[in-house]
């Protein structure tokens, strides 16, 4: 795994839909990475809100990730597409504070269902821009 | 309902930029519904707010509170013996609640975070259409309820001018002809004789050249 993307504050918002096992499987990684990595299960991703990701930065998030079910594969119909109207509402709003908006990342992970939110996790890790602690962090 | 929509960040910025304490106060009922100063967009812009204040070392101090109305007495009343805490108010009502909320504390600088934008209906999730200019000479009852002051680029009373293509606006294509809707409706409610009538065009006196407008219905005083 990329060792500078361990240091970071990661928060992650997924869409419990993906992973039955999610509470469990969540652990495991949450475990080896310790504090630096925080999950936030939602019944949907459409459920989230620009304000979720803004408190996520707020407290010292330096990548944060909504992860959501395939394209066309919402349970809710259009949840996920909610999601990334919201995602670029909130990209906008970081972007005007003068954040990075690459730092809130949208993953509509590929079919099929399910994943594991723990190999997910540490595939987007492996795969993360290397960014380094934002400035909201670093103070 | 009134419709706003947010300042500019930096404009809002700049404006709180004397202050350390500040206030962020919303209005749930118009700018609420049309998602521009309820408890959500509160919560974002305190956020916001906060984090700018860190990432350039100012002292900014926030509390978010959202008050039902902003522009009635009993509403505001919740912020007595808060108001005082604080250095300024960043309201997020339109600017009938700012000026509300500045006439009941008179010393102590209240500052809109939004631009009061117009008259409007949502129309869907997300979309909200202008459709009165507040005139203060209603004749919606003679246009099928549609108002060609408002809806109507050309603001005529006796439509439509003829430029209208498939129903849409010569002015603007993406909007509706408000005459082709009203002619549509009228004949749908079998009352196109109204359109026999010419109508003398609006009174715009009764908006504006006399200052402010104001209502006065004394059953309603105390």
């Amino acid at each position: 795994m990329n060792k500078e993307n361990l240091e970071l504050n990661v928060a992650i918002f997924f869409c419990q839909q993906l992973d039955p096992d999610q509470d469990s499987n969540r652990r495991v990684i949450e475990k080896e990475l310790g504090p630096g990595i925080k999950f936030f299960p939602l019944p949907c991703s459409g459920r989230i809100e620009p304000l979720h990701f803004l408190h996520a930065f707020e407290s010292g998030a330096d990548l944060v990730y909504l992860i959501t079910c395939p394209v066309k594969s919402c349970r809710y119909q259009q949840g996920n597409v909610r999601a990334g109207k919201r995602i670029a509402f909130a990209q906008n709003l970081i972007r005007e504070i003068g954040l990075d908006p690459e730092r809130l990342i949208l993953i509509n992970i590929d079919p099929p269902l399910p994943k594991r939110i723990d190999l997910l996790t540490r595939e987007l890790l492996e795969g993360a821009p290397v960014k380094g602690h934002s400035l909201l962090s670093r103070l | 309902m009134i419709t706003a929509e947010r300042k500019p960040l930096d404009e809002i910025i700049a404006m709180i930029l004397p202050f350390k304490k500040v206030l962020v106060v919303g209005c749930a009922s118009c700018v609420g519904e049309c998602a521009a100063g309820g408890e959500k967009e509160v919560g974002l812009l305190g956020s916001a707010l906060r984090m700018d204040a860190r990432m350039t070392t100012k002292e900014l101090e926030t509390r978010e509170m959202t008050l039902e109305r902003q522009c009635v007495y009993e509403f505001i009343d919740r912020l007595t013996g808060l108001i005082d805490q604080y250095d300024a108010v960043l309201s997020l009502a339109c600017g009938a609640g700012v000026q509300a909320v500045a006439e009941v504390f008179p010393n102590i600088p209240i500052l809109p975070a939004l631009n009061t934008s117009f008259l409007g209906q949502t129309k869907e999730a997300g979309l909200w259409l202008e459709n009165c200019r507040g005139c203060g000479d209603c004749r919606l009852h003679l246009f099928a309820d549609i108002c060609p002051v408002t809806r109507c680029a050309k603001q005529i009373f006796n439509g439509p001018c003829g430029g209208s293509q498939d129903g849409k606006c010569e002015v603007n294509p993406e909007t509706p002809c408000a005459w082709h809707l009203i002619v549509t409706r009228l004949e749908d409610r079998n009352q196109l004789d109204l359109l026999e009538e010419v109508y003398a065009p609006a009174d715009w006196s009764k908006k504006e050249g006399a200052g402010p407008r104001k209502i006065v219905r004394e059953d309603q005083q105390n």
